[in-house]
């Protein structure tokens, strides 16, 4: 190990470079790998939401997941009612949603601050059991009180806690609690009672969402079908359509991602390849000595190898250091979030399974990429070798 | 260790030119004499030793150790054969320059499996028997030629070889070291009794062998 590590720097520059070269490439999988699985895992989690249920929006609105995007609204009693008389509907929840909230007035690239107007009787149906930070405080009791519930990544942000006075659109709010869960979309929400949702949004009696739970019995396709005959201006989907509709977006993101990453893998494999080529050739006469006093076929491969092994080893260390920075520093400039603030969570944005599944990738690439020039090595004849140096 | 060879030919195909380095050479080694190869440049001593010494194979003919053709051996039965049974000594010294004087003296013996206290004692004292005691921890460019040449001759003695083969030791050395490594090499064939066979140009080394060969355009002719 020593000796091939001695010689793996006998070219400082080129193998400085070289590394360099595998740790951009493991840098760059590991920030693009990283952001698009969280936006993915964000995306996928989102459906937990509405778990059973049908969910109704108006028919022009984009759903992605729990999200409608755009579209009308829905007038909120009429609607409900009109629900409310199908055979089959056991439950119906009236939900305004609305992104961004614009606590702070800041803009970013992308929303990632959400409030959630929800009936006080049904915060259950919708967050399931969900509890609160340090199991203090309380969800909103009455529709018309001016409580709010919060996100933790929002409280961190904020630095709001439990008793924290927030002004939005000129109302006061009170915060009576911190929603204690990893989801992303709740962990960014903020969760209030309907009715002061919509008198802050100035959404009176109209509202985006309803979700419909199925009576035993009857499928939530058969009901979703019933919904859109009966109220024609709806659509309702089912669990399964909202995951179809997904689906292969997120398929196609992660090919794109797999793709992506087999390219710059290649590159660093023809880069890898390429120095231990030029290595071996610079080293011939080291080889054909190694070769004339008896050394046997595997431990000049071998040698090889890990010389290359070695390239991936130190590359993908600092790869991965790199990356998760990075990983941090996007996720910081798409949320706007202060990069400080990512630090004690960059195991969740980059996780541990993912740099080790990485790591491993670089340093297979990279003996793979010492396969070639190994024959090489092992394959050299001595007598020319040495004759020809002479 | 009995080496010798029977018609033993080597030709080489340069582009659309044959060239015969050896021509039908019938040789034989006298066991722990002193044996020197000597020939102009290109007349096809290298190649005779590159043969006897199974780093090469012969176009056609034999090479006999112990009886058995060797030429007919796989690559990994020749390669235990240098290891444990031939040391060589090039005249470019040919150590590995990533390591100090003391491993590459151990490298043979790590490759023979040897425990590493083991290899680092024998290593030191042969490099002590050389002369070079006090330059353990140097690294080849740290070393004069003389040094290195010695410190290579350490090396050929790791794994305790019946049989020592040296091309050329003496062809880049001044004629003051030359005398230092042609005593040394006179001493591991006297003293301890190893063959040793030798390609030069020195005359020095000529006047010092128990027997001379000639090599002229691939034919061996015994001189004495």
């Amino acid at each position: 190990m020593t000796f091939c590590f001695r010689n793996l720097f006998r070219r400082k520059i080129r193998t400085a470079l070289c590394i360099i070269g595998v740790a951009i490439a493991a840098t760059f999988v590991i920030a693009v790998g990283a952001t698009t699985l969280r936006y993915t895992t964000v995306i996928k989690e989102m459906n937990v939401l509405f778990n059973g249920q049908i969910m109704i929006t108006s028919k022009d609105a984009i759903v992605i997941q729990a999200i409608p995007i755009g579209g009308s609204m829905l007038p909120q009693n009429f609607t409900e009612k009109k629900i409310r008389n199908i055979t089959g509907v056991e439950k119906t929840v009236p939900i305004l949603f609305v992104v961004p909230i614009g606590a702070s007035d800041v803009s970013q690239f992308v929303p990632v601050n959400f409030t959630w107007g929800i009936p006080v009787q049904d915060w259950q149906s919708i967050l399931g059991p969900t509890p609160l930070k340090g199991n203090t405080g309380h969800f909103p009791t009455n529709e018309s009180s001016n409580e709010v519930v919060i996100g933790a990544s929002l409280a961190d942000q904020y630095n709001w806690t439990g008793g924290s006075k927030l002004i939005i659109h000129g109302y006061r709010l009170n915060v009576t609690g911190i929603l204690d869960t990893r989801m992303a979309l709740l962990s960014r929400s903020l969760i209030m009672p309907l009715k002061l949702a919509q008198n802050i949004y100035n959404y009176q009696e109209t509202i985006n969402i309803i979700t419909v739970k199925p009576a035993s019995g009857y499928s939530q396709k058969y009901l979703a079908e019933s919904v859109e005959r009966n109220v024609t201006y709806v659509n309702a989907l089912t669990e399964e359509e909202r995951n179809d509709i997904i689906q292969p977006v997120l398929s196609q993101v992660e090919t794109w991602n797999l793709g992506i990453q087999t390219i710059v893998f290649l590159i660093s494999l023809i880069l890898v390849m390429t120095v231990m080529i030029m290595t071996v050739s610079e080293r011939r006469r080291d080889f054909a000595t190694l070769d004339a006093i008896g050394a046997p076929l595997s431990y000049t491969f071998r040698a090889v190898i890990i010389e290359a092994s070695l390239i991936g080893v130190l590359g993908g260390v600092l790869g991965i250091a790199f990356g998760s920075l990075s990983a941090i520093v996007l996720a910081s400039l798409y949320t706007n979030i202060p990069i400080a603030q990512f630090f004690p969570s960059i195991f969740e944005i980059v996780p541990p399974p993912y740099m080790v599944e990485i790591f491993v990738v670089v340093v297979a690439v990279c003996c793979v990429g010492g396969i070639i020039p190994a024959v090489n090595a092992a394959r050299m004849r001595i007598a020319e070798v040495l004759r020809a140096e002479y | 260790m009995k080496i010798r060879t029977e018609a033993l030919t080597k030709t080489y195909n340069l582009g659309s030119s044959r060239i015969t380095a050896l021509d039908n050479v019938n040789f034989e080694v006298n066991e722990k004499a002193f044996t020197v190869i000597v020939g102009r440049s290109g007349s096809g001593k290298s190649t005779l030793l590159s043969l006897i010494g199974l780093n090469d194979v012969p176009t056609s003919g034999k090479v006999l150790v112990d009886d058995i053709d060797a030429s007919k051996c796989s690559g990994g039965e020749r390669r235990k054969i240098r290891l444990h049974h031939m040391g060589f000594v090039f005249q470019t010294f040919n150590l590995l320059p990533t390591l100090n004087a003391v491993e590459n003296v151990e490298l043979p013996m790590a490759l023979a499996g040897k425990a590493s206290k083991e290899q680092r004692e024998k290593a030191t004292k042969l490099l002590e028997i050389v002369g070079l005691g006090n330059r353990l921890l140097h690294r080849p460019k740290q070393l004069s030629l003389g040094e290195m040449q010695r410190v290579a001759i350490a090396r050929a003695l790791a794994n305790d070889p019946e049989v020592i083969i040296a091309d050329e030791p003496t062809g880049e050395l001044d004629s003051k070291t030359a005398k230092e490594v042609i005593a040394l090499l006179l001493g591991i064939s006297r003293e301890e009794k190893k063959t040793v066979i030798v390609a030069t140009h020195d005359e020095k080394m000529v006047e010092m062998a128990d027997i001379i060969y000639t090599i002229e355009d691939g034919r061996l002719k015994l001189e004495n």
